[in-house]
């Protein structure tokens, strides 16, 4: 991990608003209006005298609205906060993870509840270092963030890697992924990768 | 025994013994008992004692001691010059007691002033005998010379010049004598002494070595001991060394090179010393002396701003660059031409690659130094321009187009500043690539793909400053860019990424600032044509009438912006539009009146507002017949007359009050439904009046009124609220608090009545009402908490309903404010807690398990409100009920409601007092968890996929629970504080249960709450982390 000879020290920089967000639902029933704080009424009204007629109805956040599915973006935003190990800037604006490059499988059958999650890196360079590193450190923050009927598959984009194929099968591979993880250095490294997401 | 025997004996056991003595003898010498040849006699033999040189210093000493103690006039002038003689020819053979005899020289001097001769004699005599001073170990010795010589330079300066003048081997020697020098005290002394000759005495031949006297200091890294009694710091020693080295120009060939060599130093301090040095070198050195080095700094400088290391040390390097380029501004053509090709040649190098660092750091550079002079800005144009654009033509990438126009936003940004701060813009070299500029923003903001977040906004931001620049643009031309960005607000329809909506109308009204008239007679009409007089939807207007809005906190537009409001609003009465269009124009006006910028008179809102906007509107309200008035429609015209008519004066208010809304108050005196109709606007109305406006009868009458309809009438919920909160004003703001009780119940509004048997709802709510009145008002303490008990009584037969209303006794309404003239003691929220806790908390520790949920309800109502500092001293009593409001049941979800201000108040404790919760951590992980967890989902999705780790197997699986998803992400944020803010030994047991019983949050049907279990989970994991470590 020799840090002050970077495998690519001058890496293109994407602009903080050019990065992907999550879009307003465009069935959503209303956008928040600018009015909005000078209608609503600040002030508690306890003299209701229905009691089953809850103010919560309205709420857009109550529990009647349908489930909030896990999506592409959900999971772009669960890894694009991770840091570079040899820069200080994010995956996402080095441009490591693409909001195009991550698929979700529904499952397949009823009787199956087992969804996938595909993410697809690209390193800064094609001979960059430490593509298993920040792949194992995007496999380890989905595992400890998203329900276990995920499945995770993380590579590296064809194309985008010299030795791609044997980073890939490093990282579906069980058994080295855990076998990683013990080594105490690699796991200091992925901490300090991480310490970054929200 | 002499008293210099008398001394000697005393003078080095007890120092202030000896300076008596010293006192004693001059005395003497003043009523004339001793004269001063005899004390000189009597001095001579210890004076002169050949083998004891401490005997021969004490006794300097004695004289010094003295000479210091004896007042003016009492030694003659001749007998002064003949001390100063003895004193000087001793110091040639024996420097024995140097200290002193300069001592004795700064006494003689203040009891009368030298000539020219004697004070150069002084000089020379130290210069020649004393030199270097380092030979005196003593610190104190070496601060009194200095002191006399400092004294010397300050006032005898001419007589030391024409010294050195008329002595070419004076400052050699004079340079000598302060070598190695090393007390901070006396360095401040020696700085100050070198600073004379450099500024002032023709230094040429010793330059040098005066500038390597100072310079050997550089930097400065002193750092005072902890309790130091002079009070010197690093700063201080700086800036007097700073002086030094700025002091002469002709230590330029010495102090450039020099403090550029420091600059490669690895040590941040060292690098911002040398960064404030260069900058006070270039003010103070004559220009043509900079013009020598000013490339050699420009190539040094550079780096610290390309390869930045630190934020302050670029800023410093950036501010030290502008110097320059200011010191060639006033007529040095050929310097600034000198200094300004390698800086223009450069940047343009770097913009070939935009965007990266370097040519952002090139955008910071012709920022800085084009905001040096006009001039000067000018020229960085004429080099930077055409390349700038050439590349921008040549190149497709949109980053890199993105890149270039952020420097010539920087450039622009200069032209700003100047226009700011005063200066008289040149615009030759702007003038003939405006157009050009103007151009590609334009296409950029207009045209470029929507998903270009970061170049669109550049542009946006370059329309901005272009149309800031004064008489830069054409006046057809800032048409263009206004009508540009007007339809950007108005046309643009890009939902999520992509939408610079709201960056377009801030630029808007930006533009409304520095070009309003365009702004007026363009983008305003064409809003307009936005809002028809009566539009077939909902949806088409709102964002026009939002962004109009929005406009109004420039005020060189908000004239114009009412104006046309209110004309489309009788234009849409007119034409009977939708009374939601309605509302949304007078919501617009209401917006524009309390967050626009509207003119303002004698420190309050313009008073011809409210007859303009205010009245026309109540007009038609009063004529409307009761059973037509619209709820909404008054309440917003309320609180426009509300907010135009609440800081005027009395006089102004007491005229409206009796004259236009006279038949308001007469029409409510008089028919029950009316004030109900009228409620909305009447409680804003009486918000806006001064106490001493109104009329007390009408108070009454008001009260009775509200109170009756209040008890009588079925009134739909929103309008039980308003005459509530309407009958809270009147009573915290119009009655006298001594007579309370008596108008009270004189309205029928005594609290103690209205809840003696079987109070019904509207009883309660009642009451609740005038307490709180009572509360804020805070000085019927007495009846307050008369009121307060007899509210407390009712908790045990308590419905939820009653239970939770107990929350509006603190809540806070905005009407109930200090600019609507009411009372707001500043101690109520203390007072009520102090009153209500104990009473509800030995309440619940009483009650059958059964019985708790009223007085947890109340509680929670009460706590809610109260800071948590007032809450921080009684938390350890307050802790097991507020776990307890965790358990109260889910199944009704205003019972919910009181849930996540009670975590708030956990979460606040974990903050500030986690010892405090230490002994709960067991019971407060329970709740939270249960708190937190999911609903249940359907059973068709529940069967269990053999390879996943979830553990919930049948028998553990948490209780149905329904908390609302701002309970379940709230425990959780609180869950999240656990694992850093208790101690280890306490929440460690629970890590690995906490971490397995998240795993279905992560799977909870909000987008919100897996957010806040993510965090949750991941506090958690990072605890056995450390410990591995």
């Amino acid at each position: 991990m020799d840090t002050d000879n970077k495998d690519n020290p001058n890496p293109t920089i994407l602009n903080a608003s050019d990065l992907p967000t999550r879009q307003r639902d465009a069935h959503a029933a209303k956008r928040p209006s600018l009015f909005d704080a000078l209608t609503q009424d600040a002030y508690p009204n306890y003299a209701t005298t229905d009691l089953s007629s809850p103010e919560a109805s309205d709420d857009s956040d109550s529990d009647s609205d349908p489930r909030e599915e896990i999506d592409e973006q959900e999971i772009y935003d669960l890894i694009s906060t991770i840091s570079d190990p040899e820069h200080p800037t994010s995956l996402a604006s080095l441009a490591v993870v693409n909001l195009p490059d991550i698929f979700i499988t529904r499952p397949a059958s009823s009787t199956s509840r087992l969804s996938t999650v595909k993410v697809l890196l690209t390193p800064t360079t094609a001979h960059c270092s430490l593509g298993t590193v920040i792949g194992l450190a995007v496999r380890v923050r989905l595992e400890q963030a998203l329900p276990p009927r995920f499945r995770i598959d993380v590579q590296l984009k064809e194309g985008t890697h010299t030795t791609a194929d044997a980073v890939n099968k490093q990282l579906a591979d069980k058994e080295r992924v855990a076998a990683a993880m013990e080594n105490g250095t690699l796991v200091g490294v992925i901490r300090n990768m991480l310490a970054t997401c929200e | 025994m002499s008293d210099i025997q008398q001394y000697l004996f005393e003078v080095d056991k007890n120092k202030s013994a000896a300076k008596d003595v010293a006192q004693n003898s001059a005395r003497k010498l003043e009523s004339k008992e001793l004269k001063l040849i005899n004390l000189i006699t009597d001095l001579e033999p210890y004076i002169n004692a050949k083998d004891d040189a401490a005997r021969r210093s004490n006794s300097i000493g004695y004289l010094a001691d003295v000479l210091d103690a004896v007042s003016p006039r009492v030694l003659s002038g001749q007998e002064r010059r003949l001390l100063v003689d003895f004193i000087l020819n001793r110091l040639e053979s024996d420097t024995e007691g140097i200290g002193s005899s300069a001592r004795a020289l700064l006494a003689l001097e203040r009891l009368g002033k030298w000539d020219s001769t004697l004070a150069q004699r002084v000089l020379q005599t130290f210069v020649d005998h004393a030199n270097p001073l380092k030979q005196f170990k003593l610190q104190s010795e070496r601060y009194a010379i200095l002191q006399l010589i400092d004294l010397l330079m300050a006032k005898y300066r001419t007589a030391l010049q024409s010294l050195h003048d008329s002595d070419a081997n004076l400052l050699p020697s004079f340079i000598a004598l302060f070598e190695g020098e090393k007390d901070p005290r006396n360095l401040m002394i020696v700085f100050s002494v070198l600073q004379v000759p450099l500024a002032e005495w023709d230094v040429h031949a010793y330059a040098q070595d005066l500038f390597d006297a100072v310079f050997n200091y550089f930097p400065i890294t002193f750092k005072p001991p902890p309790d130091d009694p002079y009070g010197i710091t690093a700063q201080d020693l700086k800036d007097r060394l700073k002086g030094c080295i700025a002091a002469s120009g002709e230590c330029a060939p010495y102090a450039f090179p020099a403090l550029l060599d420091k600059l490669d130093s690895t040590a941040m301090n060292t690098k911002r010393d040398v960064l404030h040095t260069i900058q006070a070198c270039v003010v103070s050195y004559e220009p043509k002396t900079v013009n020598l080095y000013s490339v050699t700094l420009w190539d040094a400088l550079k780096f610290e701003i390309l390869a930045a290391q630190e934020e302050d040390l670029v800023n410093e390097a950036l501010k030290a660059l502008a110097l320059i380029a200011t010191a060639f501004s006033t007529g040095m053509d050929g310097p600034l031409t000198a200094y300004l090709r390698p800086i223009v040649k450069e940047c343009n190098e770097h913009l070939e690659d935009a965007p990266t660092t370097q040519s952002r750091a090139a955008g910071r550079i012709l920022h800085a130094v084009s905001s040096a002079a006009p001039v000067v800005a000018d020229r960085i144009v004429k080099g930077i321009l055409p390349t700038l654009f050439t590349l921008f033509k040549s190149s497709e990438s949109i980053a890199k187009r993105r890149g270039l126009i952020e420097v010539l936003n920087e450039i622009l940004k200069a032209y700003i500043d100047m226009h700011a701060s005063g200066d008289a813009l040149i615009l030759e070299g702007l003038k003939s690539h405006s157009s050009d500029a103007l151009e590609v923003m334009l296409r950029a903001t207009v045209s470029a793909p929507k998903a270009e977040v970061s170049f669109r906004l550049a542009s946006l931001n370059g329309l901005v400053q272009l149309t800031a620049i004064p008489k830069l643009l054409s006046d057809e031309e800032v048409e263009r860019t206004v009508d540009a960005v007007t339809d950007m607000v108005l046309h643009e329809q890009t939902a999520g990424h992509g939408d610079i909506r709201t960056e377009a109308i801030a630029a808007l009204t930006e533009m409304a600032h520095t070009v309003p008239d365009t702004v007026r007679n363009k983008a305003i009409p064409a809003m307009m044509v936005d809002l028809p007089d009566s539009p077939s939807d909902d949806t088409s207007y709102k964002s026009t009438l939002e962004a109009l809005a929005r406009l109004s906190t420039e005020t060189e537009i908000f004239d114009t912006i009412v104006v046309r409001l209110k004309s489309r609003l009788s234009a849409a009465r007119h034409h009977q539009a939708p009374t939601s269009y309605q509302h949304a124009l007078l919501l617009a006006l209401l917006y524009a009146f309390t967050y626009g910028s509207p003119l303002q008179e004698d420190g309050a809102v313009r008073s011809s507002y409210f007859g303009d906007y205010a009245e026309p509107l109540l007009a038609l309200i009063k004529e409307a017949a009761p059973g037509s008035r619209d709820s909404a429609e008054t309440e917003i015209v309320g609180r426009i007359t509300n907010i135009l008519l609440r800081s005027q004066t009395p006089h102004f208010q007491s005229t409206v009050y009796r004259t236009s809304l006279q038949r308001l108050v007469d029409e409510q005196r008089t028919k029950g439904e009316s004030v109900q109709s009228l409620a909305p606007l009447s409680l804003h109305y009486f918000a806006a009046l001064r106490p001493e406006v109104v009329e007390p009868t009408d108070v009454h009458n008001l009260l009775k009124t509200l109170g009756s309809l209040l008890l009588d009438g079925a009134n739909s919920d929103a309008s039980t609220s308003v005459l509530l909160r309407h009958i809270t004003l009147l009573v915290n703001k119009f009655l006298t608090p001594k007579t309370m009780q008596a108008s009270l119940q004189d309205a029928g509004l005594d609290v103690t009545p209205l809840l003696a048997a079987n109070p019904t709802q509207q009883q309660i709510h009642i009451s609740l009402a005038i307490t709180k009145a009572l509360i804020l008002l805070g000085k019927t303490s007495a009846l307050t908490s008369t009121y307060l008990h007899v509210l407390l009584d009712l908790l045990p037969a308590a419905s939820t309903q009653t239970a939770q209303a107990f929350a509006t006794l603190l809540a806070p309404d905005a009407l109930l404010s200090k600019v609507n003239h009411c009372t707001v003691s500043p101690l109520h929220k203390q007072r009520t807690f102090a009153l209500l806790t104990p009473s509800l908390l030995a309440a619940l520790k009483t009650a059958e398990p059964s019985r708790k949920q009223p007085y947890l309800l109340a509680l929670a109502g009460i706590l809610q409100h109260i800071p948590y500092t007032v809450l921080q001293p009684s938390l350890l009593e307050l802790v097991p009920s507020l776990l307890q409001v965790l358990d109260l049941p889910t199944s009704q979800s205003t019972v919910q409601d009181v849930k996540p201000p009670i975590l708030a108040i956990l979460e606040a404790a974990l903050l500030h007092d986690p010892d405090t919760l230490s002994e709960h951590a067991s019971s407060l992980i329970t709740r939270l968890l249960t708190c937190a967890s999911p609903p249940l989902k359907s059973k068709s999705s529940a069967p269990k996929a053999p390879n996943t780790t979830t553990v919930t197997t049948p028998g553990s699986q948490p209780p149905p629970s329904v908390n609302s998803p701002a309970v379940r992400a709230k425990a959780l944020q609180c869950l999240t504080l656990l694992p850093t803010h208790l101690k280890r030994e306490v929440v460690l047991p629970f890590r690995r249960q906490i971490i397995r019983k998240l795993v279905p949050s992560l799977d909870d049907s909000k987008r919100s709450v897996r957010t806040e279990a993510v965090k949750c989970r991941g506090a958690w994991m990072g605890m056995e982390e450390e410990a591995a470590e």
